[in-house]
C-alpha cells in the first residue's frame, strides 16, 4: 500500500483545488454548533467562509454522509399535464472528505443494497463519480455510544477505502487504498510527501490506542446467535415498545436505513414525483388503503428493525447492518439504542 | 442505466363496472414498441400511477395468453384508486413493471386438479391464472373456483363466473357473508363451501387470495382435506411504494414481497416471522 503524509495546514489548499473539479462535502460547523456534512461553496468569498467552518476533528455529533448519495427528500421525476415525464438524476463529481470508518461501512452497505435486484439509478448515479476520504477515529466521536469494535467497522479501516487519513497531530498519514485514491493524490502531489519510518510507526500505535479508546463493548456475535436460533423474547420487545415514543429519530440518523415513501405534488399543470425517507417504526408505515395494517403492533415494529439490521443483513452480506456508530442511542429520547438492545438480550441485565 | 422508477403511459381501451366499488380497466401501452415487446407472467403486478396523484401496486388480472393488452381490476378505496375510477375510455394511466419473481406456476401444474379460493378483491389476481388455465383447459384435471364476498353486489367478473361454470369439469361456487334480497345463493364464509363440494388433495394444487383472516381459515380447511403446504399457493399484498425491493414497505423477515413474491407457497409463508402478519 502506498503511504504519504500531508500537513494539516495544506488541507484547505487541497480542498480549494479539489473544489474546481468536485463538489466537495466536508463536516462544517453550523449555527448552534452542529457539525454537518455540507458542500463547499463555489463562490470565492463564500468558500473562504466555509473553509473556516470546517471541523474534521469534531467530537460533537456529526451526521452521517448518507444524504449526499441518498437525500432525505429527492425529486425522482418532473412531469406536466400533457403526460411528458423527465427523470431528474444527479451525477456530479463528488469528493466526500472526512467520512468516519463506520460511516464508510454504511456506504458499502448502501452500495450493495441499491445495486441488488434492481439498480437504483438515483443512488448509483450520485455515487458513481464520487471519491471518499476517510478519517479514522483516534477518539470515538460519541464516547458513550460508539461501539464500532464490537461490529468490526472501526475505529480504522483495513481495506476497501479510496483514501484513509490517520491523524498524527500536525499532519495526517495518508493511506491510499485503490487506483482512484492514487489518481487523486497524484493529481495533487504538491501537497503530499513521502512518510518517514517514524510516521508509519506512529500511525500504527495511534490505531492500537484508538481501539483502546472505544469503551462501549457489546457481544454482537452472541446476539446474532440468539436471534438466529429463537425469536426475540416477548418481554424484551414489550419493554422497548412501552418506552418508544415513535419519533423516528433512530431511523433518520441511521447511516444504513434505506426506507422511503413516494409522493406526488402537482400545481398548475407541472408536477414532481419525490421520495422521502420513511420510518418502519411508524404505525402508518405498513397501513394499506383498506385500513388493514399488518405491522400494527409496536413491539413487532421494534423487533423488525433490530432483526433486519442485526440478523438478516448479517446473514445476507456477512457484515452487520448496524455499523455501531451509536447515533440511534445518542439521539433516542428514551435510551432504546441498538447497543442497549444487544446488551439486554445477551446479558441478564435490563437496560430499558 | 435504466431508470426502473419511470412509468410509461397506457391508454384505457375499455372499462367494465364489475361491482359497486370495482372496475376493470383494459389498457394498452401508448408506445407501440413497448406494447409489442412487453411480456408478463401470471401472478405478477404493476405499479399503476396517475401523475400528480400517486402510485400503487395493482395485480395484473388478464391472462398472459391474451396478448397486447393488460387488465387491472381496481377497487375504489384510496386517493389514487378513487381518481382512477373517474377515468374514461381514451384517458391515460401510467404503468411500470411487471414485478414479482414469485409468480404462479403453470407448466409445473399441468395435469393436476386445481382449487382456487378467493375472498372479495382477491379474485382479480387469481383470474390471470384461471383464464390461462381456461385457454389451455385440456392440460388440466378438474377445476374448482370458490369465491366469497361480503355481499352479492361485490362479485366481480359475473359473466366469466358463469362461463367458467359451464366449462366441462369446472365448478364455480359462490357464497356471501351477508344475505341481501337479490341473493338466492349460498350464505356463509368461504370455508362453508367445503360442505357443498368434495375438495380432494390427490394430485391437486390450491391457489388462494383474500384477506389474512380468510387465508388463515382456508389453509386450515385445505390441510384438513389433506393438502400439504407446498401445494397451497397464495399471493400476498402490501402497500409497496416501489416494486423494486427498495422502499422497504413490503419487507417481511428476510423477504421483500414485491421482489421475492408476491406469490409464495404456504410452506414459505410459514417460515416467515409470524409477528410480521404474513398470515
Amino acid at each position: 500500500m502506498i503511504k504519504k503524509v500531508i500537513n494539516k495546514s495544506d488541507i484547505s489548499k487541497l480542498l480549494k483545488d479539489a473544489n474546481n473539479e468536485y463538489n466537495v462535502y466536508v463536516p462544517m460547523e453550523h449555527i448552534g454548533g452542529d457539525v454537518l456534512f455540507s458542500v463547499l461553496s463555489k463562490e470565492k468569498n463564500d468558500f473562504e467562509d466555509d473553509i473556516k467552518r470546517i471541523n474534521l476533528a469534531s467530537e460533537k455529533n456529526v451526521n452521517s454522509p448518507k444524504d449526499i448519495f441518498y437525500p432525505q427528500l429527492d425529486t425522482m421525476m418532473e412531469y406536466n399535464d400533457k403526460g411528458e415525464i423527465r427523470e431528474t438524476v444527479e451525477n456530479s463529481k463528488k469528493l466526500v472528505f472526512g467520512v468516519r470508518p463506520c460511516d464508510f461501512h454504511a456506504i458499502a452497505h448502501q452500495d450493495h443494497f441499491f445495486s441488488k435486484n434492481y439498480q437504483d439509478k438515483y443512488y448509483l448515479s450520485r455515487r458513481e463519480n464520487s471519491l471518499i476520504v476517510v478519517i479514522g477515529c483516534n477518539k470515538p466521536p460519541r464516547p458513550n455510544e460508539c461501539f464500532c469494535t464490537s461490529v468490526g467497522t472501526g475505529p480504522f479501516l483495513t481495506e476497501g477505502y479510496d483514501i484513509q487519513l490517520v491523524d498524527l497531530g500536525d499532519y495526517y498519514l495518508v493511506e491510499i487504498g485503490n487506483e482512484k485514491g492514487a489518481d487523486f493524490v497524484n493529481k495533487h502531489e504538491k501537497y503530499f510527501s513521502d512518510p518517514y519510518r517514524d510516521e508509519i510507526k506512529h500511525a500504527e500505535s495511534t490505531k492500537l490506542e484508538a481501539e483502546e479508546n472505544i469503551n462501549l463493548k457489546v457481544n454482537f456475535n452472541k446476539a446474532l446467535q440468539i436471534m438466529k436460533s429463537e425469536e426475540i423474547p416477548q418481554d424484551n420487545l414489550e419493554r422497548i415498545a412501552e418506552r418508544c415514543i415513535e419519533c423516528g429519530a433512530c431511523v433518520y440518523v441511521c447511516p444504513t436505513c434505506t426506507c422511503f415513501d413516494v409522493f406526488d405534488d402537482m400545481k398548475c399543470g407541472e408536477g414532481v414525483r419525490c421520495r422521502i425517507w420513511d420510518a418502519c417504526v411508524f404505525s402508518g408505515y405498513t397501513k394499506e388503503a383498506s385500513g388493514h395494517n399488518p405491522g400494527a403492533k409496536k413491539e413487532f415494529r421494534a423487533a423488525r428493525r433490530y432483526e433486519h439490521k442485526l440478523k438478516y443483513d448479517t446473514l445476507e452480506t456477512g457484515i452487520s447492518g448496524c455499523i455501531g456508530c451509536g447515533r440511534c442511542l445518542h439521539s433516542c429520547p428514551v435510551d432504546i439504542g441498538m447497543s442497549n438492545f444487544i446488551k439486554e438480550i445477551t446479558t441478564n441485565q435490563k437496560y430499558h | 442505466m435504466k431508470n426502473d422508477y419511470i412509468p410509461y403511459p397506457a391508454v384505457i381501451e375499455s372499462i367494465i363496472k364489475e361491482s359497486f366499488d370495482t372496475k376493470t380497466f383494459k389498457v394498452r401501452f401508448a408506445d407501440k414498441k413497448i406494447a409489442k415487446d412487453f411480456t408478463y407472467v401470471q401472478g405478477q403486478f404493476m405499479q399503476v400511477s396517475l401523475m400528480g396523484t400517486g402510485e400503487a401496486p395493482i395485480s395484473i388480472t388478464s391472462s398472459p395468453s391474451r396478448k397486447g393488452f393488460l387488465e387491472f381490476s381496481i377497487r375504489s378505496v384510496g386517493k389514487l384508486t378513487k381518481k382512477i375510477h373517474e377515468l374514461k375510455v381514451g384517458d391515460k394511466m401510467f404503468i411500470r413493471g411487471p414485478y414479482g419473481k414469485g409468480h404462479f406456476p403453470f407448466e409445473e401444474i399441468k395435469g393436476k386438479n386445481l382449487v382456487f379460493v378467493a375472498g372479495g378483491i382477491g379474485l382479480p389476481p387469481l383470474r390471470s391464472l384461471i383464464n390461462l388455465v381456461m385457454d389451455n383447459r385440456k392440460d388440466f384435471g378438474n377445476v374448482k373456483i370458490l369465491y366469497g364476498c361480503k355481499t352479492a353486489d361485490e362479485f366481480c367478473f359475473k359473466d366469466e363466473l358463469k362461463a367458467w361454470n359451464k366449462t366441462p369439469n369446472t365448478e364455480v361456487l359462490l357464497t356471501v357473508d351477508k344475505k341481501t334480497d337479490d341473493w338466492t345463493g349460498r350464505v356463509g364464509v368461504v370455508t362453508e363451501l367445503w360442505k357443498d363440494t368434495d375438495i380432494k388433495a390427490d394430485n391437486a394444487v390450491a391457489f388462494l387470495c383474500g384477506p389474512p383472516i380468510m387465508i388463515k381459515f382456508v389453509v386450515q380447511k385445505l390441510e384438513g382435506s389433506g393438502f400439504n403446504d407446498d401445494n397451497i399457493i397464495m399471493t400476498l399484498e402490501r402497500h409497496m411504494k416501489c416494486g423494486l425491493g427498495k422502499c422497504g414497505h413490503c419487507n417481511v423477515g428476510d423477504k421483500f414481497i414485491c421482489v421475492d413474491g408476491p406469490v409464495f407457497t404456504c410452506a414459505e409463508v410459514k417460515k416467515l416471522p409470524k409477528k410480521d402478519g404474513a398470515m
